[in-house]
């Protein structure tokens, strides 16, 4: 119980530089230590769960009696607008599904959608990747690019160092260095997620030379067949290219 | 649609509400959930959610929302509606993907990331790999094991209220007494974890 307490005291209060040393290196040296500081983290994530998930049980019922009480009373007019709705969508869709679109435009889509910001944890404190996510979200390119490729100097297996630097140099249009970034995530194996795939093809289809939307294309049927991170892009693109 | 009365309170009113302890506070979680559940059916018709989905979606919405009031993450740059609403679209998002490629258990070490953000990279990197290897369920298992009493401390103190606020709601006499009582609960699931 005494390591439990020692614990909750660095994570609850702001520790001083030494005694954040002292802890971070008993992590490294005392393995039975570290299984402790593990424990803990784990422990209060499951019991949020725990509690999320009485909560949400409450907020079930909430809804479940609020659900009767809202009923509407149906209007014919509603039929019209349904109708009229009904072909308008019908069109539209049909606008949509067959008008060509450029590769370039669906690389430029998935851009804004998915890699406009990059995930940053709440924490105050500052580390490499916090460092280079923050440069990233700011739109500081360049330097983000600098910071994940120092990150993997030091570590040439940091995965989301790779996949981060392949993304910053996407951003900042080095399509070569972008690609040298992704084809490295996806020669890694055993990997519970991984978007070497659709963001080789996104590079490729942004990038447009000679063959490169051929290229994009088998990639993105690789990405399909392999059931891949991003495979409903690939299958929507694969559709449209 | 919005409920009767939820609308008595404007944002800052709420937001203090939600960041006060005691029993109000739980009236004003239900009262943010009523205020904007009409998100539910924009999820079934926007991203063809089905309903369960997408109430499941909207109600981790408030989740998030609730435990970042509580831990003064929320800065009320823009209303909550637009918070919320920003968070509930990544969420619906995000349901899209794992629908499609069938990856339903992602992102467990973001969650307690803010934490683990706290340690140096060397350190991190050894306490996530044992993270990793964590056998969630039998923790899961385990904690609903343990006497009522001390479940219902551990969520307490999961869903970030302080050891002060713990003594109100399940009556101990002082915040030392919870702090005692709510590690020896934790060495208690600890050892019902470790135990075969």
């Amino acid at each position: 119980m005494d390591n439990l307490d020692y614990i909750e005291n660095y994570f609850t209060n702001t520790p001083g530089t030494e005694q954040a040393r002292e802890f971070e290196e008993r992590i490294t040296t005392d393995p039975g230590f570290a299984e402790e500081v593990a424990f803990y983290l784990a422990a209060h994530e499951v019991s949020r769960e725990a509690s999320g998930i009485e909560k949400k049980e409450r907020f079930k019922e909430t809804y479940q009696r609020n659900r009767t009480v809202r009923s509407v009373p149906v209007k014919r007019l509603i039929y019209y607008i349904s109708a009229a709705a009904v072909v308008l969508g019908i069109l539209f869709t049909a606008y949509i599904y067959f008008s060509p679109v450029s590769p370039q435009q669906l690389a430029s889509q998935y851009e804004k959608e998915n890699l406009q910001t990059l995930p940053v944890t709440m924490s105050g404190r500052t580390d490499s990747m916090q460092t280079g996510l923050r440069l990233y979200n700011d739109e500081k390119y360049t330097e983000a690019l600098a910071q994940f490729e120092s990150i993997l100097r030091s570590d040439s297996s940091v995965f989301a160092a790779m996949q981060y630097a392949g993304i910053s140099a996407l951003r900042l249009r080095e399509y070569d260095r972008a690609l040298f970034y992704f084809k490295k995530m996806g020669t890694r194996q055993g990997l519970y997620s991984n978007p070497a795939g659709i963001l080789q093809a996104v590079t490729l289809m942004e990038r447009n030379l000679p063959g490169d939307a051929a290229r994009a294309k088998q990639i993105l049927q690789n990405v399909v067949n392999q059931d891949q991170e991003g495979k409903e892009y690939a299958e929507k693109w694969l559709r449209k290219m | 649609m919005e409920s009767a009365g939820s609308n008595r309170y404007t944002d800052q009113e709420l937001i203090d509400q939600l960041r006060q302890s005691g029993t109000d506070k739980r009236r004003s979680e239900e009262q943010l959930f009523n205020r904007y559940i009409y998100f539910v059916r924009e999820g079934m018709t926007k991203h063809a959610l089905s309903e369960d989905e997408s109430f499941n979606a909207y109600s981790d919405t408030i989740l998030a929302a609730l435990e970042n009031i509580h831990k003064d993450h929320f800065e009320a740059r823009a209303s909550i509606k637009t918070y919320l609403y920003q968070i509930f679209h990544n969420k619906c998002v995000d349901l899209l993907r794992k629908r499609t490629t069938n990856k339903n258990t992602v992102h467990r070490a973001e969650m307690i990331s803010d934490r683990l953000m706290q340690l140096s990279d060397s350190a991190r990197s050894v306490v996530q790999t044992l993270i990793d290897k964590a056998d969630w369920n039998r923790l899961r298992e385990k904690l609903n094991e343990l006497e009522e009493k001390c479940r219902q401390i551990l969520m307490f103190w999961g869903d970030n209220y302080s050891d002060r606020e713990i003594a109100v709601f399940l009556q101990y006499k002082t915040a030392d007494v919870v702090k005692t009582s709510r590690l020896r609960c934790l060495e208690r699931l600890r050892k019902l974890y470790k135990t075969e």
